[in-house]
């Protein structure tokens, strides 16, 4: 009986390592990810070689090399497609993806989706000025491409995600004007024994916090940026101390000029495809709506394997010892074969969940956040929708994103909403006081491309698979 | 954990941006060889509003520009080449 055939979409942690799993099962694996380069967005590498420089942990770059070591073991033996976008997902199951200008059909045995998370920031005023972007963004372009970008920079966010880059900014020799974290990182403290749990991050953050400390960088307790000003690009930030709700406190108001503001408020899943496949979807507060899986990352439809952050957000380590139990999984599924549980990976996902509940806490939002902005703010960048019609359309009783969407065209654009409708969402959480009810619908195609990449499709391709 | 600076002339070349020099090293995105040259806007949108990266990673779009006269391109996933034509987007293209 042949092996099957094993499709992972996104080549971080978790599909790496379910590629790993799968090829070692013995089954046909193609591995499809958007990058030029395995490694996801944590797992950045130099394109170029030329600068050897590092700013990550020593730690980090031990798990990094071993996990890529272990793929570059199977490499050869898998079909690994970098720079694919994957546009449309079918029963089936059915995939197809871009690219070099062209459209591909794949039907493998199963599917196995490991797409990962994209940055969460909140709307102020001002907050489309060209020098605001993602903190995580910035790092990548920091890990990857080994540019700083900008002389003076401002971090703010919640979570560990901030304190790791403005240290890793700092030793890069930029100056690091200020970093403001939401929630103090002294929580994680109050939970010890958790901690043990994730003594390698924990190690990790020390190093990162001893950085900032050592730099004596201006740290601010509750503040959030409220007011971004420049003319053609930043030029300075105002931020204010926010209470418990997350409104803006009087008089707390404190303005720094900078040339970059990297800003970074949790996570959003990827979970597109997952919702075009049509897998049960599940709400959760940390990364919105993303499938729901079993502890073998099955979702409801057969066939269809979701692992890694994009199944709930939990970290690096748990979507590298996931993506062994669902390469696992899924190369048994293929033959008809029930999962079997493998003890080690199971036991070292538990632990490093366990800390990631700390982590959690950490990300938890205010919901006054999403209010913080003014009738004038853009929720949706693409379409320049503002908030007054985001609110317009609310009080046409229009509360459900699709509906919001279908009114205001938020999410009609470029990004397809990726940058908005987690901001709407929340919106309406907060009108209604209730839970989304229902996630956006997801159609093909998950990406813009052009009419010509589309029309020149490689057909009997998907039956040769 | 010493202060690394990841400035290097290494492999430095020159590519265009709105006619100006703009100096990238090998291996750089079009959008951080621009923001390390303090450039960090990168089209005007169709509202008027001056858009540049947001996401760094290419899901979001709003760093299109038009590079050796083709439109959205998007400046932080297109790597820098010697002697490249980057234009500032204005407006739909």
């Amino acid at each position: 009986m042949s092996p099957g055939h094993v499709a992972i979409v996104g080549a971080g942690p978790a599909g790496m390592s379910t590629a790993i799993a799968a090829n070692k099962a013995g089954c046909k694996v193609t591995l499809l990810d958007e990058a030029s380069r395995v490694g996801g967005q944590i797992y950045r590498r130099p394109i170029s070689d030329v600068v050897a420089a590092s700013f990550t942990s020593r730690a980090e770059q031990k798990r990094k090399a071993g996990l890529l070591a272990g793929f570059g073991a199977i490499a050869s033996q898998i079909h690994y497609v970098p720079e694919a976008q994957v546009i449309s997902a079918f029963a089936g199951p059915e995939l197809q993806y871009v690219s070099n200008a062209t459209t591909h059909t794949l039907r493998p045995d199963a599917v196995v989706l490991a797409a990962g998370v994209r940055e969460k920031m909140f709307p102020f005023e001002g907050w489309t000025l060209p020098g605001i972007l993602g903190a995580g963004g910035a790092q990548s372009i920091l890990k990857a491409q080994m540019t700083v970008l900008g002389k003076r920079m401002v971090v703010a966010g919640a979570g560990p995600l901030p304190l790791v880059v403005a240290a890793q900014m700092l030793r890069a020799g930029v100056d690091v004007r200020a970093l403001a974290l939401l929630n103090s990182l002294a929580a994680f403290g109050r939970r010890p024994l958790s901690l043990l749990n994730g003594y390698e991050a924990v190690l990790d953050g020390f190093g990162y916090l001893a950085t900032v400390l050592l730099a004596n960088t201006q740290r601010l307790k509750r503040y959030v940026p409220i007011r971004a000003e420049g003319r053609r690009q930043l030029e300075a930030v105002t931020l204010a101390r926010v209470d418990a709700k997350g409104r803006a406190l009087p008089n707390t108001e404190k303005t720094i000029e900078t040339d970059v503001l990297a800003l970074n408020y949790g996570f959003v899943a990827n979970a597109e495809l997952a919702a075009m496949f049509g897998v049960e979807m599940k709400y959760g507060d940390l990364s919105g709506w993303h499938p729901k899986t079993d502890a073998f990352g099955r979702t409801s439809v057969p066939g269809v394997f979701a692992c890694g952050d994009m199944a709930g957000l939990r970290g690096a380590f748990v979507a590298q010892s996931e993506g062994s139990i669902v390469g696992n999984a899924a190369a048994r599924f293929c033959v008809g074969d029930r999962p079997e549980t493998q003890i080690k990976e199971t036991k070292t996902r538990a632990r490093h969940q366990r800390f990631q509940k700390v982590v959690a806490s950490s990300l938890t939002l205010p919901t006054g956040l999403w209010d913080l902005s003014l009738p004038n703010t853009t929720i949706c960048r693409c379409e320049g929708k503002s908030k007054k019609d985001v609110l317009a359309a609310f009080d046409q009783g229009h509360l459900l994103i699709n509906a919001v969407k279908r009114n205001t065209r938020c999410g009609m654009g470029w990004c397809g909403g990726r940058s908005c409708l987690h901001t709407v969402s929340h919106m309406a959480t907060l009108r209604t006081q209730n839970a989304p009810p229902e996630p956006m619908t997801a159609r093909p195609l998950a990406r813009p491309v052009s009419l010509a990449d589309l029309a020149n499709a490689v057909t009997g391709e998907a039956d040769a698979t | 954990m010493g202060c690394q600076k990841p400035v290097s002339t290494e492999g430095a070349f020159e590519f265009l941006f709105d006619e100006e020099p703009v100096s990238a090293r090998k291996g750089q995105s079009v959008a951080a060889a621009l923001m390390q040259a303090g450039q960090y806007c990168l089209r005007i949108d169709e509202f008027g509003v001056p858009k540049g990266a947001f996401c760094g990673i290419g899901f979001c779009w709003e760093c299109r520009c038009r590079i050796n006269g083709v439109s959205n391109e998007r400046a932080c996933l297109a790597i820098a080449q010697p002697g490249m034509r980057v234009e500032t987007q204005e407006g739909l293209e």
